[in-house]
């Protein structure tokens, strides 16, 4: 394929402006798919993306297009809008030479438009603004083409009017494509430069390695070598995803499919790599991507121990398929044998728990997710901490420091009060205002991230109504006065329960996390203490009774089945147990630490 | 889970045995209880003859011929809330469609208040052989606060009423009841023993989602009683009424000996059994089959030809087996290891060896290697031990 007629495109977006859905209608009117193929949001074909409704991984898929009389190859990657996925958006820019930068019509600009138009910016990719969803019967158009302009710098003219629902603008949106999106360049006799932006494990197959092709050619019955991972494999079979996986012939400059080599080794494939010839070594590797930094972390423990080895290894496939995470063993004396694992956010962590838990079919134990610290020791050593219970006694502690982020709040002009308010409540530092239009403004603060990931997604939305939105990133670590609280349940200091809490809030966090210990652990045989301490210091108290009474007084023909399903549910409830000494803790009790005691 | 391995032989056993027994619901009440969540409807006596024309409606649908059944029950709602003219024509149905065998038990649920004589001489003409009173306090403020339109008198003069024509009496009665101290639990006990019925019930007040007693909870307007003191009532209940002999039978039933209502232990048997009326179930071919519980709803497929069942389930033979597990559980002898090995197919011990261990460690199961049986402390935590059996 001419690489002059290559088209490589990601669509970006604010979550929800409609990604998935004007890529359903660019499938469509390419013929790519039929309309009886149609569903909406094809692309979202997790179970979990099906449940949520959003996208959470980006897709790549190459469309056909004749314009003027000469067949393209549009190569289009669909982007996830959620701030979490935000690394499969800044590796799909990579493989890209331009980007559809969508805005909902109504919602106008957003905190993830300008975080995606940035990145794109920045990645010298060319943008082609859309204003999206103008089929909406309630739209901002002229406010939300000011808020484009002040924001962003896009003129009018070249803002694309668009509508994935209604199919309105979409021809628009593929010759803008092929007349504004530069070609790729590449040679295609050059020695083999391909980009590997994504994997997949096939239990068949083996991994399926995704690329785009910059330099030279690849084909079946190459020996190709992974630059970074070192290992050389035979390629047997090469193809696009149109959107199904179609073999084809071969990859040339510019070009995205996929390679299969018999690879069944997880280890061997790593995002970012650069796939070259065994015999005909490219001089240089691509630049690859930059590693994400997982920032929230959290120990997921199979129920049964005897899972650990399958965990490990579904957890290396599901690592093959999201670069974004990571997992190291741990131990814990309360869950046994584990891993830690780290999270770009809570979103994400969520998802990878239900993935591995639908996909692989492991019932997990999963603790309450923290960020990372740094200790400055004593000693001038600076430690990483991704787990409470790796804290070391406090006299060995210099400096405790946090993962601090700025924050991008886009929120109407009313909600600017509240949202200080809450910014402040939350040891913010107040940094910019900037109206975007009369009515709507962005404020910029730097908050401990610690403040920010749990609930302040919920918070904003609720002294915004809905309307505000918000989208952070790391600045670096800043010292802040942390200690560790522990739990103690029945005089048994449970690891998995400690937390890292700022001084100041420790006694309200302690009372409020004892109480809702309380109400997740059922009552026992006996009576169960449960405290909170620093170091050894008790700061928060409450009691579980003993079970004195426990029992359904009637039970006849018209109740039994009535009663069955009654028990059976409590049942449900109690599957999720660890055995900690002679209590057992149920696996909502761990995520309670999560409990920032607000209300 | 298959429990193919835990089965020793394929198990169908009550599918073969004959049906003899059935409940009739009768759904009526002068006023619905706070705390009741049966099926029922108040202040709609004028659906009682509609309601007598389907219940033999679906009767003569379901039954080829009159049935021989050695046990009948007749619940409701109240069913002597019907006008003696009324419960004649409800028990006309009955002669022509149940016969009873020699010695069969034919109970009928009734409420103290208005249950005139001429209603007992309707009853006891039926061939009604056992009367369940619902007596539930003799405590005038916890009457009133159960929303109960009797008083203590009341039941005592229905006693002495019924006694002369149907002498085998149950009464049933309520601890736990927001207000009640252990103290007027013995009262009530002391006066029940006094009318020395063959057949005691005592339940603790249970707060069922959707009643007024519920919502009560929800707003602080009622509080539960504490666990501790509910405990007690139960524990003085076990411990007093053996030695006023009452044997205890199942977790809520005592009796004196030979007084075991059969009725329900065809239910906790896994033994089949016929049911009529709205919201009531049957049990035939190892299918559950529950009617609507509106009474409208069940009157209207009647009358329409359509089918009363509201739900229906058919268990596995291994989760009929651990139902059996559960309900025998709840009867004072417990499981037997064989009986049940034969009666489900399945052992005991391989269906459920780690929960049986565990829960004799605490000390709420006893086995004495053929028959395992909850501890007087096991009873207090029943729900406890059940649970691990599902
Ligand atoms: N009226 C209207 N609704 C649209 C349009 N495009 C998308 N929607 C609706 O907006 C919602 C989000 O659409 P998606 O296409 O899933 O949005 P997305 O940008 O892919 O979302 P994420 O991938 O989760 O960031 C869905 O309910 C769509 O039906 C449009 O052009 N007009
Ligand atoms: S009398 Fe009995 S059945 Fe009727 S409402 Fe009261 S408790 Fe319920
Ligand atoms: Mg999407």
């Amino acid at each position: 394929m001419d690489p002059r007629f290559i088209r490589n495109f990601s669509i970006i977006a604010h979550i929800d402006h409609g990604k998935s859905t004007l890529a359903d209608q660019l499938l469509l009117q390419t013929g790519t798919i039929t309309e009886r193929e149609f569903r909406d949001q094809i692309l979202d074909d997790l179970d979990v993306e099906r449940e949520r409704g959003i996208t959470v991984k980006a897709r790549a898929v190459s469309l056909r297009y004749r314009y003027k009389g000469q067949e393209y190859e549009l190569n289009l990657v669909d982007t996830p809008g959620h701030v979490d996925f935000h690394y499969e958006v800044s590796r799909s820019l990579a493989a890209c030479e331009g980007a559809l930068l969508l805005v909902d019509a109504f919602q106008g600009v957003q905190a993830q438009t300008v975080a995606n138009a940035y990145a794109a910016i920045n990645g010298n990719l060319t943008i082609i603004p859309c204003l999206n969803k103008v089929d909406l019967p309630v739209t901002r158009i002229d406010e939300v083409l000011e808020e484009m302009q002040t924001v962003l710098g896009f003129t009018d003219e070249e803002t694309l009017r668009t509508s994935g629902k209604s199919g309105i603008g979409v021809d628009d949106v593929l010759q803008a494509l092929v007349e504004r999106v530069p070609c790729p360049s590449g040679n295609p006799t050059d020695p083999l430069r391909a980009l590997v932006f994504d994997s997949k494990y096939d239990n068949f197959r083996g991994v399926m390695t995704y690329i785009r092709v910059m330099e030279g050619t690849i084909r079946p019955g190459m020996k190709i070598r992974f630059m970074k991972g070192g290992t050389n494999h035979e390629v047997l079979e090469v193809g696009q995803f149109r959107p199904n996986n179609v073999k084809c012939d071969e990859l040339g400059p510019g070009q995205v499919g996929y390679f299969v080599a018999g690879i069944k080794q997880l280890t061997a494939v790593h995002v970012g790599d650069t796939v070259t010839e065994a015999g005909r070594i490219a001089a240089e590797p691509l630049p690859g991507y930059k590693s994400p930094q997982q920032m929230v972390f959290c120990g997921m423990y199979p129920i049964d121990a005897t899972d650990f080895e399958k965990l490990r290894e579904e957890l290396q496939k599901m690592s093959l398929n999201d670069a974004s995470f990571s997992f190291v063993p741990e131990t814990s004396d309360a869950l046994g044998f584990g891993f830690r694992c780290g999270f770009l956010g809570m979103l994400h962590m969520e998802i990878i728990q239900q993935r591995l838990e639908k996909e692989a079919a492991i019932d997990l134990i999963q603790t309450a997710p923290n960020v990372t610290y740094e200790l400055l020791m004593m000693d001038g050593a600076v430690n990483r901490v991704d787990n409470p219970q790796d804290v070391p006694v406090s006299g060995n502690i210099k400096e405790f420091r946090e993962p601090v982020v700025k924050v991008n709040f886009i929120i109407p002009a009313d909600g600017i009060g509240p949202i200080m308010q809450l910014c402040n409540d939350r040891r913010g530092i107040y940094k910019s205002t900037e109206y975007l239009g009369p009515t709507r403004a962005q404020i910029v603060y730097e908050l401990p991230l610690a403040e920010v990931i749990y609930d302040m997604h919920d918070k904003l939305k609720s002294v915004t109504r809905g309307y505000g939105t918000m989208d952070y990133e790391i600045i670096g670590f800043r010292p802040a006065d942390l200690v560790k609280m522990d739990i103690l349940v029945k005089g048994n200091k449970v690891d998995a329960l400690a937390t890292i809490v700022h001084r100041a809030q420790a006694e309200k966090r302690g009372r409020s996390l004892c109480k809702r210990l309380k109400e997740e652990i059922s009552k026992h045989q006996f009576e169960i203490p449960i405290q909170a301490a620093l170091s050894s210091r008790v700061i928060a108290r409450e009691t579980i009774s003993a079970l004195r009474k426990n029992v359904t007084a009637k039970c006849y023909g018209g109740d039994i089945t009535r009663k069955r399903k009654l028990w059976a549910k409590q049942k449900e409830g109690k599957k999720r147990l660890k055995q900690f000494g002679e209590v057992e803790i149920p696996q909502k009790a761990f995520l309670s630490v999560l409990d920032t005691g607000d209300d | 889970m298959s429990g193919t391995s835990a089965e020793i032989r394929s198990a169908e056993p009550r599918s073969t045995n004959p049906v003899r027994a059935a409940y009739l619901h009768i759904p009526f009440c002068k006023h619905r209880c706070g705390y009741c969540d049966f099926t029922l409807v108040a202040r709609r006596d004028d659906l009682i003859p509609a309601y007598l024309d389907a219940l033999e409606l679906e009767i003569s649908r379901a039954l080829p011929e009159p049935l021989e059944v050695t046990t009948l029950f007749v619940g409701g709602g109240t069913p002597t809330h019907l006008s003696a003219s009324e419960l004649s024509r409800f028990f006309d149905i009955v002669a022509r469609w149940f016969v009873f065998t020699e010695g069969a038990e034919v109970s009928v649920e009734a409420n103290p208040w208005g249950l005139t004589n001429d209603k007992i001489g309707v009853l006891a003409d039926a061939g009604i052989n056992r009367v369940s009173l619902g007596a539930q306090s003799f405590d005038a403020a916890l009457l009133q606060q159960l929303e109960r339109d009797h008083t203590a008198a009341d039941i005592e003069s229905a006693v002495e009423r019924l006694r002369p024509r149907i002498p085998n009496l149950s009464l049933d009665l309520i601890f736990g009841i927001p207000g009640q101290s252990l103290e007027l639990w013995n009262d009530t006990l002391d006066r029940a023993f006094a009318l020395r019925p063959t057949h005691l019930s005592t339940y603790g007040l249970t707060f069922e989602k959707g009643t007024a007693f519920w919502s009560r909870r929800e707003h602080g307007a009622l509080a539960q009683t504490p666990d501790e003191l509910e405990r007690a009532m139960y524990a003085t209940a076990m411990d007093r009424l053996p030695a006023a002999g009452y044997e205890q039978y199942e977790l809520s039933n005592f009796a004196r000996r030979g007084f075991a209502c059969r009725h329900n232990q065809v239910y906790w048997a896994g033994q089949p059994y016929h049911g009529f009326g709205p919201g009531a179930a049957r049990y035939l071919n190892g299918r559950r089959d529950v009617n609507h519980r509106s009474v409208t709803a069940w009157l209207r497929r009647i009358q329409s030809g359509q089918s009363p069942v509201g739900t229906t389930e058919e268990l596995s033979p291994e989760d009929r087996a651990r139902e059996a597990a559960v309900i025998g559980l709840r009867r004072v002898p417990g499981l037997n290891r064989t009986r049940f090995a034969q009666q489900t197919g399945f052992a005991l011990d391989v269906l459920f060896g780690a929960a049986l261990q565990k829960h004799r460690q605490r000390g709420w199961l006893e086995d004495d290697g053929e028959q395992i049986r909850l501890t007087r402390e096991g009873r207090f935590v029943a729900d406890s031990v059940v649970v691990d059996l599902l």
